[in-house]
């Protein structure tokens, strides 16, 4: 789990000129010092990964959430992203990128480390739902419907 | 609201497009032509089409010049997808029994696709084939196909209009809010989304079934119908990406998709759960 967030978040950093730290939702008293760390320059890339970068034996981050803006540049042109780090014992314990794309390309670029979302469906009737078309398999081939009707037919189902 | 529909029934299934102002009987007639053009032309399921001429003998065939934009996409998910996605699926589903007969009987075993760009030499709408081949548009055609009716529409001077071909919507004009049909149940839907001057293309294993995991959905890497996913909904500029990748959602992680087409997703699992891009304007409930 956290090598997997740690990869995500060397990439994501890695890749972003992050533009400094908007928000520090740190549950330490004062989260900027460590706030700004890392977010990383274009420059200095080895400051890119905090959960590495980070000397063993001192803490060098406070425990808390962060968030940041970050901004690249995609054939597009330029891109903004928000990035949420958590970080907890020096490590990043969770990476959320969210596309904020404006660039009707940008979506595609933000795609390569944006992940989708997943969960269990719940369905809604259609009849409480103001939509003006449905779109779904339900309605198919005539030609297939009717053979499927006939071998019914025949095998008296 | 539409002031007018004009439904019609088309590559086996139904039309309905809806304007503002009711469409002139010559533009009726010319959308009914540009549908009879692409069906002769790549229908599996009638035995004067391009596509049934290369089924029965190898040889050149010139296709439409539209072929060009509808197998250079097929060139592209087939390599994305490693061979999942491949118009070469057609030998398969006819020894499945989806055939032009709709015999609907399943022959022994599975019949695995040669690779496309294998198998098929093409130059441009020419396609070159050294024995008898199957073609299977199915994957993208009929989103394609609703593009092609678009600009029917355009040259006719039709600026506002949604074309809807049972699931695959291409909208022009005012936003339009579409309710994703549930899998197990066309009386509910498991979320919501807005278009707008765009395609939306659904594309379900569950409807189109004739036989225990029989279904028109088919991974050319196995010639087996696919199981995992069941649902895909996939949003784009034009109505050809939207029901290539809807289809190509079955196979490919949409991630790997990202990274070469711009696009919106909602795909849902066998387990019952939904996955959707995190740009995507809409809602799935859960």
């Amino acid at each position: 789990m956290i090598t997997r967030h740690q990869k995500t978040a060397v990439t994501a950093l890695a890749g972003l000129s992050l533009l400094g730290v908007v928000t520090g939702c740190s549950t330490g008293a004062d989260a900027s010092d460590a706030a700004s760390t890392p977010a990383a320059s274009s420059k200095s890339t080895s400051d890119a990964a905090p959960s590495t970068s980070a000397p063993a034996g001192s803490s060098e981050y406070k425990d808390g959430e962060y968030k940041a803006e970050g901004e690249y540049t995609s054939p597009g042109g330029k891109e903004t992203v928000g990035v949420s780090l958590t970080l907890a014992g020096d490590k990043v314990t969770a990476v959320t990128v969210t596309p904020e794309s404006t660039n009707p390309n940008g979506k595609k670029y933000q795609g390569e480390f944006a992940d989708g979302i997943a969960a269990e469906v719940v369905g809604k009737s259609l009849n409480e739902l103001k939509v003006s078309k449905v779109a779904g398999s339900s309605l198919t081939s005539g030609g297939f419907n009717d053979a499927v009707d006939k071998i019914k037919a025949d095998a008296g189902v | 609201m539409p002031a007018s529909s004009f439904r019609f029934t088309g590559i086996g299934t139904t039309w309905q497009i809806d304007t503002g102002d009711e469409l002139p009987e010559v533009v009726t007639a010319r959308v009914r032509g540009r549908v009879e053009e692409f069906d002769r032309a790549y229908s599996r399921f009638r035995s004067d089409s391009l596509v049934a001429s290369l089924a029965a003998e190898p040889g050149s065939v010139d296709f439409p010049p539209d072929a060009v934009d509808l197998f250079d996409l097929y060139d592209k998910l087939d390599e994305i997808s490693g061979g999942a996605v491949t118009p070469l699926v057609g030998r398969s589903l006819e020894h499945l029994g989806y055939d032009s007969q709709y015999s609907l009987t399943a022959g022994q075993g599975r019949i695995v696709p040669n690779r496309w760009t294998e198998a098929v030499s093409r130059s441009g709408s020419r396609i070159t084939t050294t024995s008898p081949t199957v073609i299977d548009v199915g994957a993208a055609g009929k989103g394609y196909l609703v593009d092609l009716v678009a600009e029917v529409l355009v040259e006719a001077g039709i600026t506002e209009f949604v074309i809807d071909a049972s699931g695959d919507l291409l909208t022009s004009g005012e936003p339009l809010r579409v309710g994703l049909e549930h899998p197990f149940d066309p009386s509910k839907a498991i979320g919501v989304v807005t278009i707008e001057n765009e395609s939306l293309c659904a594309s379900g294993s569950n409807r189109r079934v004739w036989g225990s995991g029989l279904h028109h959905i088919l991974d050319g890497r196995t010639g087996a119908p696919t199981s995992d996913i069941i649902a895909t909904w996939a949003i784009a500029a034009n109505g050809l990406l939207a029901d290539g990748l809807a289809t190509a959602l079955f196979f490919v992680q949409p991630e790997r998709l990202a990274e070469h087409f711009e696009f919106d997703w909602v795909r849902m699992r066998s387990s019952g759960i939904a996955e959707r891009s995190r740009t995507l304007r809409g809602e799935v409930f859960s």
